[in-house]
Parts: C-alpha cells; sequence; structure tokens
C-alpha cells in the first residue's frame, strides 16, 4: 500500500520544496524523478523579516515552447508588495500630467489687430455704444478669459508614491501571472515571426514589454521587435508603471530582474530626506 | 330508432371540437382617433438629402495606439529611482521648451519665467511684437491680481 503512494507520489513530479538557510547567494540543486532544477538562493543586503521570498521561473527565449531552465527568488518588498491601485492611479496620473503642456491660445481684444478706433460716435445714432470693434462682443474680436498659450499641468508626486507606484505595478503584475523572467534575450532568429509564435505559445498578451539591464539588446531581438509595435523593448531605467499597464505582459532579463530588486531596495531602506523635500525647478 | 342512430353515430363519429378563448380585448376595435385627416408631417423617418453637396463627415481614421510616441509614453520618468542617481526625470522632457519644463504656476508666474529667459535671447529684437506682447500682457495680469483682485487666505 505505502509503495503505491509512494509511487503515485513520483509520478506527480512533486519536488519537495525545502528552504535552506545559506549565507551566500547559491544554487541549490533539487532533484526530481528525471531532471535536475536549479533554484537561485540569494542573500540580500536587506532579508525579507516577516514575508517569504517569492520563486519565479526562469524560462527561455531561444525556443517557442517556453523551458523552465531554473528558479529565482525575488525579494517580497518588492515583487510581493500590497496592491495599492490608488498609488498605481496616482503614479499614471503624475506620469500623464507632469509632461502636458495645454499649447491652446487666443488672442484678447489687446492683441488683435485693429480696433483703435471708434467704431461710431457715442450718441445721436440709435445704435449701442462701443469703443473698439476688437470688443469680445465683436464678430472678429478678441476672446475674454480664453486660453493661454502655455498652460503647464506640472506637478511632482512625492518620492516614496512613486517608489511605492513601481513596487506595487510590479507586484500586481507578478500575481496576476503577467511578469515572465527570462535568462537572456539571445534569439535564434531575427523573424518578427518567430517573436510572434514565441507571444502566442506562450499566452503571453498580445503586447510585451521587455526590459533589459543594458542600454543595447542583442541584435536579433531589435530586429524582431522593430516591425511589431506593441512588443517594446527598454532599459532597466526607462521602467515606469504607465508602461507596465500598457503592455499585457512584463519580460525581464534575470539581471534587470536583480537589478530593479537591488535599486528599490536600496531606496526603500535609505535616508530619503533630500529626496523628499519640495521640488523647486532651478535645483534639479 | 333515431335515439339508436344518433347513439351509433356518436361512437363512429365525434366532432372535433375547438376550444374558443375568450379574445375580448385582442378582438375590440380600436378608436381611430382624428379620423380623416391626413397627417402632412413626414414620418418616414430621415430625408434624404439629395439637392447639393453632402455634409462633410470626415472620414474615419483611427490613430494606431501602438505608435512609438505612444508605446514608449512614460518612458524614463523613474530615472531617478532606477537610474544612476544623478538625473531627474523633468531632465527628460526634451520635447518641451525649456522655459515651460518642470514649472508649474498661474499664467502670470509662467509668462514672468519665460520673459525672464528670453531677454537673453534674440526674441525681442528678432519677434519685436510678440515681446510687446508679453510685456503688454504681464503689465494687465500685474495690475489685475495686486490691485483688483483679492489675495488668498495667508499660508502661515
Amino acid at each position: 500500500m505505502a509503495s503505491i503512494l509512494i509511487n503515485a507520489i513520483k509520478r506527480l513530479h512533486v519536488s519537495p520544496q525545502i528552504r535552506l538557510c545559506s549565507l551566500n547567494s547559491a544554487a541549490v540543486t533539487t532533484t526530481t524523478a528525471n531532471k535536475t532544477i536549479n533554484i537561485l538562493k540569494k542573500e540580500w543586503e536587506f532579508p525579507p523579516l516577516y514575508t517569504k521570498p517569492r520563486e519565479v521561473w526562469i524560462e527561455n527565449l531561444d525556443s517557442v515552447e517556453e523551458k523552465k531552465l531554473g528558479l529565482i527568488e525575488l525579494h517580497p518588498m518588492v515583487y510581493a508588495a500590497p496592491p495599492r491601485i490608488d498609488i498605481i492611479h496616482s503614479n499614471v496620473i503624475w506620469q500623464r500630467k507632469y509632461r502636458w503642456v495645454s499649447w491652446a491660445h487666443t488672442k484678447t481684444r489687446a492683441e488683435v489687430r485693429g480696433g483703435g478706433k471708434k467704431p461710431w460716435p457715442q450718441k445721436g445714432l440709435g445704435r449701442a455704444r462701443h469703443g473698439s470693434i476688437r470688443s469680445p462682443l465683436f464678430r472678429g474680436g478678441g476672446v475674454a478669459h480664453g486660453p493661454r498659450s502655455g498652460k503647464s499641468h506640472f506637478f511632482m508626486l512625492p518620492f516614496h508614491l512613486r517608489l511605492h507606484g513601481l513596487t506595487t505595478t510590479l507586484s500586481a503584475k507578478l500575481a496576476q501571472d503577467d511578469l515572465h523572467i527570462v535568462k537572456d534575450l539571445e534569439l535564434p532568429t531575427d523573424e518578427s515571426q518567430y517573436l510572434v509564435d514565441l507571444i502566442e505559445n506562450r499566452n503571453w498578451g498580445p503586447s510585451v514589454l521587455i526590459i533589459d539591464d543594458t542600454d543595447y539588446a542583442p541584435r536579433n531581438i531589435t530586429a524582431a521587435t522593430d516591425n511589431l509595435l506593441h512588443v517594446n523593448i527598454m532599459p532597466v531605467y526607462g521602467l515606469n508603471v504607465y508602461s507596465m499597464l500598457k503592455h499585457d505582459t512584463l519580460v525581464l532579463t534575470q539581471a534587470a530582474a536583480e537589478k530593479i530588486e537591488e535599486k528599490l531596495l536600496y531606496h526603500l531602506h535609505s535616508d530619503n530626506r533630500e529626496r523628499m523635500k519640495k521640488f523647486k525647478i532651478d535645483q534639479v | 330508432m333515431s335515439w339508436l342512430t344518433s347513439r351509433i353515430l356518436s361512437v363512429v363519429w365525434k366532432p372535433t371540437v375547438n376550444v374558443v378563448r375568450t379574445r375580448y380585448h385582442a378582438d375590440k376595435k380600436r378608436l381611430v382617433r382624428r379620423y380623416g385627416y391626413q397627417e402632412k408631417i413626414w414620418r418616414g423617418g430621415l430625408l434624404p438629402r439629395s439637392e447639393g453637396k453632402a455634409l462633410p463627415i470626415p472620414e474615419y481614421r483611427p490613430d494606431n495606439p501602438w505608435s512609438v510616441r505612444k508605446a514608449l509614453f512614460g518612458q524614463n520618468d523613474y530615472i531617478d529611482i532606477l537610474g544612476p542617481g544623478n538625473l531627474h526625470p523633468v531632465k527628460t522632457l526634451y520635447n518641451i521648451p525649456s522655459w515651460i519644463r518642470g514649472v508649474s504656476g498661474h499664467e502670470y508666474h509662467i509668462l514672468l519665467r519665460k520673459k525672464k529667459m528670453w531677454a537673453k535671447t534674440g526674441t525681442p529684437r528678432l519677434r519685436p511684437t510678440k515681446w510687446k506682447e508679453i510685456q503688454k500682457r504681464l503689465s494687465f495680469l500685474y495690475r489685475k491680481l495686486n490691485r483688483k483682485t483679492k489675495t488668498g487666505p495667508s499660508p502661515i
């Protein structure tokens, strides 16, 4: 009876998830019935105190079919933050507004050409009194209280709201299975169709945002995404809340995921009083 | 005898019986109002617009939501957090003129800053009318704000 149960468990390929107390970043190899999995255990400078690290599969891009190359541990403060929709919303509003300048313009009665002479005498004609043909009452006259060009909607969202905007959006993406981690961005071909098939095969959304930690992505993937307008590549410092929401799926390279984690953890644990000060235009 | 034939007939042939429901309201005649009146207003829908040119309805051209500008909207907005740390996102707003980049304020404040920054350029010499209008507008707004409107409550 016991042997039957053991065989059944073996057939399910359930690998025992044992958390090892390692002091340094170490690859722990777990052997299952027929293959080995590398679990990348990490030792952070700021280890999570109350929550467990999130384990995410590392996938490949060099074949259309998905292969799981290993597991990576991600810090829960960055990738498992509470999903604060209000913070995400305020971040998106900030991103749209801080660059928004309205150039709508109308001329006032002083700026419309002409209109210096009194159109007709004040009295004696039975007509209404007027002093200028460019008054707002006249056709072709100036506009009263119209839009004046160069209206800015700029404001700076507080630093920690922007920081938590990134963590909560990354966490929401991971929780919704829309965040994938790949080993690197090396493709076997530079054809767009390969990438289209890959996205279709893996049920990634129609639009994909790929984040790499270098400024120059490999040639094949840049050539393949060149014609696909909804597949975009960004460096780590280009990552932002709006793009993460605009694209259905977020694909991070392993190096990018670690770099984002490192940057966000650094800011979450450092003295940010300089950054929290009121924004002054000529001092940035 | 007749009793017998009727008896036999009733066994051999049975009449089909239709149950007729009372359809009082369905069958009653409608009251025709204004009988004999010819409606002169066209009730057949929109009139065909036959004479003259058709009104210009612009051709529907949906814009591309994945144009480069829209697909990469917001890139580098968090460069002070994710980048090397010496660059503020306001410094990356290259497509906005420098005199309004990262500025917030009312028309008067923005115009003051614009005038201050344009004074050193060739604008006063090259665009004298524009320059005069800026100064005219500034003096108008100065008089309006300082002499004709109350200021808000003091911040302290």
